[in-house]
């Protein structure tokens, strides 16, 4: 694989990071208000800039610039981390499965506002705990041309904030999504439940009950569920980019305090202890990159193993995360262990990445499945 | 491709000697000619001098292949030391002349090459060694002791650093080129070890050893920099056949998951062995993007990140030792009998923290990189 990014890719990563001033930590300040007007306000007003800066440019469709687009996800991820959710979720969830699945005229009426930053998408997969089975309880019963739909999703990122929420269902057996608008009659928007980490993120459940859905607004039904593990692995590809920007705030934050804090006369970074935990963390971090980098790659040139790697990369990014918060916040000591700190925050974000998406458990019994298959 | 081929090679010619070899704890010389008849010695050497011209990835790749296809840690390892710690030392900083007469005959296999860095007293701390190499005319006396040297009792050539200055630390070091025979050169006994046990391992002795002065490599006090320039090398060709290994080992776990019938069914199918399967392809992928990494920088002319080499090594030494124990794990009591090689993969990958630069090194140079940074 080449590991040099393109001029152009360059030069979005570069507006990108140019984005992120100490400004940007408004969003989570609004979000964490609770008052999710202002939460929408400000996460539109960042999708806007994000656009501008040519962040969507890359990946909105499947496996285009996936490369490039770790490294500059990385570089938000670090910054602002339940911003990067939200945004990732409206655009290369929700906007990439328009991308892809989505008709002539769905595409038309949506992926404009989406690649603009104009309009907060949600994606509704799980239906019990965070885990998804492909046997959905959500079921679109036929009446006429249209569906009525009817089930519950949990845990739906962007949920109490979204213009529009793609829902993934069943009808006659068959996979597909309808897409509902946050008003839609017979759909029922929860309240943000409250979360250990990413503070402010807008997370709820939801319900449908017997929501008429037009089959102009239906995605499918598809022959298989491909689509679902598609936009499972799509969630998967972002939670991975969010551990390699938490580990990078944790260890920028760490090394920055263990070369200016001092014991006996000299940095704390200067004793083994310290130092050497550093260096742990860095090699976490240059490993989980790299991992990432040539999942994408693979993911990019169709590699038959793809798959198997992303599931890999997953893996070892969010538990390394883990690994490397709490590294973080060990050397930071007390100060690292206040609320709103970076490795406080980020030891209780890296929670989420093993759970979220596709989980630690479920991904090592599918890699352990692919490589049985292949052996 | 290539990589196919070189797997191919050794499983057909060498990789079904491999355990004879390592539990009698000899040296596989078959085996060896054999890698330097299908050019595995010279990959990266011109074709003038007996070499392919391969880029840096293609030997990387060739490496990878040869754990793959199941070659001991010990032939692999005997290999690393005499084609980039000697021959490449000698390619890379020597004359002309110095080329022309080692660099063929390396190549080839029919002469092997050792390199000799550290010392009974002088392990991670290089800059220690004591090995002293006087001017005496147009000759170098050299006197003194290298410890723990690979191919050391087998070598034809010899790659030595010594003090030419012993007041100087990093600066006074010098490299030379000893051949066997030479008086006053000797190896002390094969050590009896842990694992790698097909690679010979010994003390070489040098006392008043006489050497033409033509024999120093390079310039006096530049054997450090030609010391760490072999990092390159150590970072990813010698540690891909570590990686490529470990591919050889999960195939064979994965063989046995398969016919292994516990309670009624494959025990490939209890979520436990998955897990353990799982993790040793996370370590695999995760090590050989490093490996890649290093050599993919190599081959665009990059100077050596120092940083990145020393994650690379600490990564693949410290992570290896989990899957390496998984996989014994898996085989159960079988697991732990040398019939089966998950016992000698174990024994094999437990020098990956220590040779080359220990761990604890690898923690030193990249924290103290961190407080430049």
């Amino acid at each position: 694989m080449n590991f040099d990014f393109s001029e152009n890719e360059l030069s979005i990563a570069a507006k990108v990071k140019a984005l992120l001033g100490p400004d940007s930590k408004d969003f989570l300040a609004r979000g964490e208000s609770g008052d999710l007007q202002q939460t929408r306000e400000s996460l539109l007003q960042w999708m806007n800039r994000l656009a501008q800066a040519g962040y969507f440019a890359l990946g909105l469709q499947d496996g285009k610039n996936s490369v490039p687009l770790v490294a500059t996800r990385e570089s938000l991820a670090a910054v602002a981390p339940s911003l990067f959710l939200s945004v990732e979720v409206s655009t290369r969830v929700f906007g990439r499965l328009i991308a892809v699945y989505g008709t002539p005229d769905q595409k038309a009426a949506l992926l404009p506002a989406v690649q603009d930053g104009r309009l907060i998408g949600a994606v509704g997969l799980s239906e019990s705990g965070m885990n998804l089975e492909s046997s959905l309880e959500t079921v679109a019963v036929p009446a006429g041309q249209d569906f009525l739909v009817s089930g519950t999703k949990g845990h739906v990122v962007n949920a109490p904030i979204a213009d529009w929420i793609a829902v993934a269902g069943k009808t006659n057996d068959r996979l597909a999504f309808f897409l509902l608008k946050a008003d839609h009659e017979g759909l029922s928007i929860d309240e943000r439940l409250p979360t250990l980490g990413y503070d402010g993120i807008p997370i709820s459940p939801l319900s449908l009950q017997n929501c008429p859905v037009s089959s102009g607004s239906c995605l499918g039904p598809f022959e298989d569920d491909e689509p679902l593990r598609k936009v499972r692995s799509w969630e998967d590809e972002i939670l991975t980019a969010a551990s390699l920007g938490l580990m990078r705030t944790a260890l920028d934050a760490a090394s920055q305090y263990a070369r200016t804090h001092k014991s006996g006369g000299k940095p704390i970074m200067a004793y083994q202890e310290i130092g050497f935990k550093l260096a742990e963390m860095l090699t976490l971090l240059q490993t989980a990159q790299l991992l990432a980098y040539r999942a994408a790659w693979m993911a990019e040139t169709g590699d038959r193993e793809a798959e198997l790697l992303g599931r890999c990369a997953k893996v070892f990014c969010a538990e390394s995360a883990e690994r490397v918060t709490s590294a973080s916040m060990q050397i930071l000591g007390q100060q690292g262990y206040l609320r709103g700190h970076p490795a406080e925050e980020g030891f209780r974000n890296a929670k989420y990445l093993q759970i979220a998406g596709t989980s630690t458990e479920i991904s090592r019994v599918k890699i352990g499945d692919g490589v049985l298959e292949r052996g | 491709m290539f990589k196919d081929q070189v797997i191919r090679f050794a499983q057909k010619e060498i990789a079904s000697r491999s355990s004879d070899h390592d539990l009698r704890g000899e040296f596989d010389f078959q085996s060896f000619r054999k890698l330097g008849e299908f050019g595995i010695l010279g990959l990266h050497f011109p074709e003038a001098l007996g070499g392919s011209g391969a880029d840096v990835v293609t030997t990387v790749l060739a490496g990878e292949a040869l754990g793959e296809a199941g070659v001991d840690g010990g032939l692999t390892l005997a290999y690393g030391a005499h084609t980039f710690l000697c021959a490449d030392t000698i390619f890379s900083h020597g004359t002309d002349l110095q080329r022309e007469r080692f660099i063929p005959k390396l190549a080839s296999g029919e002469w092997i090459g050792c390199m000799g860095l550290t010392e009974p007293g002088a392990g991670s701390d290089v800059a220690s060694i004591t090995t002293r190499a006087e001017r005496r005319g147009d000759r170098y006396v050299l006197n003194g002791n290298k410890m723990f040297i690979t191919n050391g009792p087998i070598a034809d050539v010899a790659v030595i650093y010594a003090k030419t200055e012993k007041d100087l630390k990093h600066a006074g070091m010098s490299a030379f080129v000893v051949e066997k025979g030479t008086p006053g050169f000797s190896a002390g006994k094969n050590l009896i070890k842990m694992g790698v046990r097909s690679s010979h391992t010994s003390e070489l002795i040098f006392e008043d050893c006489e050497i033409p002065a033509e024999n120093l490599i390079g310039q006096e006090g530049a054997g450090f920099f030609m010391a760490m320039q072999t990092v390159e090398w150590d970072r990813s060709a010698l540690l891909a056949p570590s990686v490529g290994g470990m591919t050889y080992i999960l195939k064979k776990c994965v063989d046995y998951a398969k016919q292994r019938v516990q309670f009624g069914r494959p025990i490939g199918e209890f979520q436990a062995i998955k897990h353990k399967l799982a993790d040793i392809k996370i370590f695999i992928e995760a090590a050989r993007s490093l490996c890649y990494r290093i050599a993919w920088c190599k081959d665009q002319g990059r100077p050596l990140n120092h940083l990145e080499a020393a994650v690379a090594k600490l990564f693949v030494g410290d992570w290896s030792l989990a899957p390496a124990n998984d996989a014994v794990v898996l085989f159960g009591g079988y697991g732990y009998c040398h019939e089966y090689e998950v016992e000698r993969y174990f024994r094999d990958s437990r020098l990956a923290p220590i040779g080359g630069g220990t761990s604890e090194i690898q923690k030193r140079i990249i924290s103290k990189l961190l407080q430049w940074t």
